[in-house]
């Protein structure tokens, strides 16, 4: 036991007011993990390799370049950005393993945009960012739960729920398919339940219902669901699974010519990644598909203009696509609000500034982000659109219309967001 | 625990203690000491009959390390029983771990002796393994007057005891390392009562499962069981890539499969519900072999596979301790009859969704295990048995002497959650020292500030993944355990650690901290230090 008199108290805690005055009066020294005087290091575990990456796996690239162009103009506060990734092949036990190493041995600040239901809460529940103080920004899964701030209380989601994107589906074959017969592919996890709860709470009926199991798509599965579908005379075919799922069943009706008016979720609807499957263009041809962000080929978005410009330099090649944009819009928020936690940003003023500020937060999504002191839930709503024989998604009408909803009850409305310019030269301000 | 490994155990054993158990001694008489140099032999009995051992080096420095050790059956297993048959019990004492001579030499190179006792009774015996080692702490020190300080330290229910010992007595130790600690006994059961229950209601409906006969009728009944257990295993791992059920299925379990979901799907969902931890010696869940299965062998596969491992190693152990404390408390002591098992794997099941089969396989067979399930009947405890099962010894977590732990995260025996409470209590304690503090400062003006008396040491298992493959893709089992896994699976170097720490806090009253203890852990293998690593706790205390 060490006796500590009152009168060395009292010095010891003159000597910490004094570094404390130091510390705001020298930017350069920060203390925070992550965090030195020249770099703020952020980490991601993604899959990056094996049959789930395709797609997914260009979101640290984007990110990158987005980071490498923020850094070339000063980074935040003179700091440059630098992000280490780490593949956990879609695997929750490698993203647990991963993440640990990023946490304990790459000793990063935050985590970024972590992909996959399982594997967050896999994380969630292994690794402990909530209790650790570890910031996991913009996870990249539409799962409700996470906006829960009990629960996850360094989380942040970003991709609108799952509930409220069956609910704006369910609004829209309301509007435009009533009386049709309506099939529904869904993934039987957390993600198909969400999917679910908001087709029940938009009043959807379905003609068939086929679950997969995650892991068990691919042609032989696709020929049994498009069997189950072609029995039950579905008009319209609901997609609302991963990448793989929809591009198997694309690709099994496209060979066993079975063509449904389709409807794709957004999580398997990226059509670059749907055609380098091998699945032709015309396949989706006037199938509907929803966004949060703007069209990837709308040059005249000053967001897609400039982050399409920042990766055609930093990737040459790579087609800008919706995986792309997700990654440099996440990165683009992350340095807004490294930039709003200060001078020498640590983690509890990050999770403090995107609980106040972060629905301030410039980004190119065409809806609102719905942070604040009781909820981490991400973007509210959707535009619609409609695939071009190119396989580009494009807003129903030429003009985005979106809709915004919540993950409980409320109603399915037009939004009236009108999102706040771009910071001069897209960079935070 | 495996025959190999139980075979191993004792031969290390009899290495230390061979020579000294021969000489012949009457019950609490003053230890009889061979005298020699450098090490001098001393064997006894305490008065309740348990055989110790003492082995002092000729330079003694006045510390002595006692150590507990782990769970013996306390019945005889006939050879015929798969993995332990032909274990005779024993009460062999135990003055290192295993016999471990890397352990020894530590101690004795720094003139420090050890001893053990082989305990009165075998299998769960806190309450009189205590009271032994009280004893036993006595006749050393009559024996050795110059005796200063007492260390202790144990393995398994050893680490109960030490534990315990500590709570009660801790004036009688200066330093505590319970390893690869139990939990108390009510939530050790509760595990293995959930896995065997579930086995009987779906794999096979004349396992007992608990609830045995008194006497050689109840022996019986649990080597029965034993072999039902070993044989449904058998028939999982035969069955795993097609997802057959064992022909010995119940009514319920064949209609799950007639439903499609596999039997390897079911096997996880118990081992999830029972808390066994989805690495195992063998399995990570995280590697797969080159070519089609690489992701799906990790995603839906590998964890049932880890199930299935750690399922066996449990299984035998599951049978035994409730037979036996079934004698103890006079009824069967599980009682499943409230536990909701969907609750127990709210988490698990999005985690382990793949391997799992999806929601709907999911709750097919929750609905399966499910109360309202006649086809699967619950477990009815006798109230006044648990009550005897409850009243047997408990620690609380309270933390009197410097204490060191150290366990497995993937230990499917005593799961890395029997640490992991004591070190919430500690949290807790250590909390309200701080606020003693402080309240004593506004009075005295005095600050004296508690000192932390815990050190936590996990085992990680290899982040990079362990499982390996031939060349046509199946997994090698014949490698040794990775670390983290099995049961109380730790080096020499560990352990060796481990004693080192343990003596320097008997002598100092300290534990070391930051950058030296973890560089010691790391280079011992695979021990980490982190205060903010959670391992979850045992599924009894999230019914």
């Amino acid at each position: 036991m060490k006796a500590l008199n009152r009168r060395k108290l009292i010095s010891v805690s003159a000597v910490l007011a004094v570094a404390s005055l130091t510390a705001t009066a020298v930017p350069a020294n920060a203390a925070e993990v992550g965090v030195s005087s020249s770099v703020i290091k952020l980490g991601m575990t993604l899959p990056m390799t094996g049959a789930a990456s395709l797609g997914y796996n260009k979101i640290p690239g984007a990110a990158k370049a987005y980071f490498d162009y923020l850094n070339a103009n000063g980074g935040v506060n003179g700091r440059k950005i630098t992000l280490v990734v780490k593949d956990d092949r879609y695997v929750p036990t490698e993203a647990v393993a991963r993440t640990n190493e990023l946490i304990l041995k790459d000793k990063v600040m935050a985590l970024l945009a972590p992909l996959g239901t399982a594997n967050v809460k896999a994380v969630a529940s292994s690794v402990n960012p909530g209790r650790r103080g570890v910031p996991v920004l913009f996870v990249n899964t539409g799962f409700s739960g996470f906006a829960d701030v009990k629960k996850y209380p360094t989380t942040f989601a970003i991709l609108p729920s799952y509930i409220m994107e069956a609910k704006i589906m369910g609004q829209y074959i309301k509007e435009n398919f009533a009386g049709k017969k309506i099939g529904l592919l869904y993934q039987d996890d957390d993600f198909g339940s969400d999917a679910l709860a908001g087709f029940q709470t938009a009043g959807v009926n379905f003609a068939v219902k086929v679950p997969y199991a995650a892991g068990s798509q691919g042609a032989a599965a696709a020929a049994g669901w498009i069997t189950k579908f072609k029995a039950a005379e579905a008009d319209v075919v609901i997609l609302f699974g991963v990448s793989s799922a929809t591009s198997a069943m694309l690709g099994t009706a496209a060979v066993l010519k079975y063509a449904p008016q389709w409807m794709l979720g957004s999580v398997g609807g990226d059509a670059t990644t749907i055609k380098l499957t091998g699945v032709p263009a015309g396949v989706l041809y006037n199938a509907i598909g929803f966004s949060p962000v703007p069209a990837t080929t709308d040059m005249n978005d000053e967001y897609i203009k400039l982050f399409s410009d920042i990766y055609a330099k930093a990737v040459p090649g790579s087609v800008f696509d919706l995986n792309v944009l997700l990654g440099m819009n996440t990165a683009f928020m992350t340095a807004q609000a490294l930039k709003a936690a200060g001078q020498n940003p640590t983690r509890k003023s990050l999770i403090a500034v995107l609980k106040t500020k972060g629905a301030t937060l410039a980004n190119s999504a065409l809806t609102p982000v719905g942070y604040s002191a009781n909820s981490h839930v991400g973007l509210t709503g959707y535009w619609i659109g409609k695939y071009s024989p190119a396989g580009d998604l494009l807003p129903v009408g030429g003009t985005y219309v979106t809709y915004t909803t919540d993950s409980g009850s409320g109603a399915v409305v037009k939004s009236t967001y009108k999102r706040p310019a771009m910071p001069a030269k897209g960079l935070p301000n | 625990m495996r025959k190999q490994r139980l075979v191993a155990l004792l031969s290390a054993s009899a290495l230390v203690t061979g020579i000294i158990v021969s000489i012949p001694v009457a019950a609490n008489a003053a230890p009889a000491c061979d005298g020699k140099s450098p090490i001098q032999s001393c064997v006894g009995v305490t008065s309740d009959g348990a055989p110790y051992s003492m082995m002092v080096p000729a330079n003694f420095n006045g510390t002595v390390a006692l150590y507990s050790h782990g769970y013996r059956y306390n019945i005889d297993i006939p050879a015929g029983i798969p993995l332990i048959g032909g274990y005779k019990v024993t009460n062999t004492p135990e003055p290192v771990p295993g016999g471990n001579a890397a352990v020894a030499q530590y101690f004795f190179s720094q003139g420090i002796a050890v001893m053990g006792s082989g305990f009165a009774r075998q299998g769960w015996n806190p309450d009189s393994a205590i009271a032994t080692n009280v004893e036993l702490i006595g006749e050393f020190k009559a024996k050795f007057p110059t005796t200063t300080k007492v260390v202790a330290w144990g393995s398994s229910l050893g680490g109960v005891i030490t534990q315990g010992l500590a709570e009660k007595y801790p004036n009688l130790i200066s330093a505590a390392a319970p390893m690869c600690m139990a939990d108390n006994i009510a939530p050790q059961l509760t595990g293995a009562g959930d896995f065997l229950w579930g086995l009987k209601v779906l794999f096979d409906p004349t396992i007992k499962g608990g609830n045995y006969s008194a006497g050689a009728a109840g022996n019986a009944e649990a080597y029965g069981d034993l072999v039902k257990v070993f044989t449904i295993m058998g028939k999982l791992q035969a069955a795993l890539a097609t997802g057959a059920w064992p022909d010995t299925s119940s009514a319920t379990g064949k209609a799950l499969a007639a439903g499609g979901v596999p039997s390897r799907s079911a096997l996880l969902l118990l081992g999830l519900m029972a808390g066994l931890p989805t690495q195992s010696a063998h399995f990570d869940s995280i590697r797969g072999p080159e070519g089609p299965l690489k992701l799906t062998f990790p995603l839906a596969l590998s964890p049932a596979l880890a199930i299935l491992e750690n399922g066996t190693n449990a299984a035998a152990l599951a049978v035994l301790a409730t037979q036996d404390v079934e004698l103890q408390a006079g009824g069967a002591i599980f009682d499943n009859t409230k536990t909701d098992y969907a609750a127990r794997i709210d988490t698990e099941r999005v985690i382990f969704n793949a391997a799992l089969s999806g929601n709907t396989v999911i709750d097919a067979l929750l609905g399966a295990l499910s109360a309202a399930n006649p086809g699967a009947p619950r477990a009815v405890g006798n109230a006044t048995a648990i009550a005897k099962m409850n009243a047997l010894h408990s620690n609380t977590g309270k933390i009197n002497v410097p204490t060191i732990l150290m366990t497995g995260v993937a230990d499917p025996i005593t799961p890395a959650g029997a640490s992991q409470r004591v070190v919430n209590a500690y949290a807790e304690q250590f909390a309200n020292e701080k606020l003693a503090a402080f309240a004593a400062y506004k009075t005295t003006r005095s600050y004296v500030a508690p000192v932390n008396k815990l050190l936590m040491l996990w085992n990680m298992t290899p982040s990079k993944g362990y499982t390996t493959f031939t060349d046509a893709g199946s997994p090698i089992t014949t490698t040794p355990a990775a670390s983290g896994t099995n049961h109380c699976n730790f080096t020499s170097a560990q352990l060796v650690l481990v004693a080192k720490t343990l003596v320097s806090a008997g002598l100092t009253g300290k534990l070391p901290s930051g950058g030296p203890i973890v560089s010691a852990g790391r280079k011992a293998g695979n021990l980490v230090v982190d205060k903010d690593f959670y391992a979850p706790l045992l599924k009894y205390y999230n019914q």
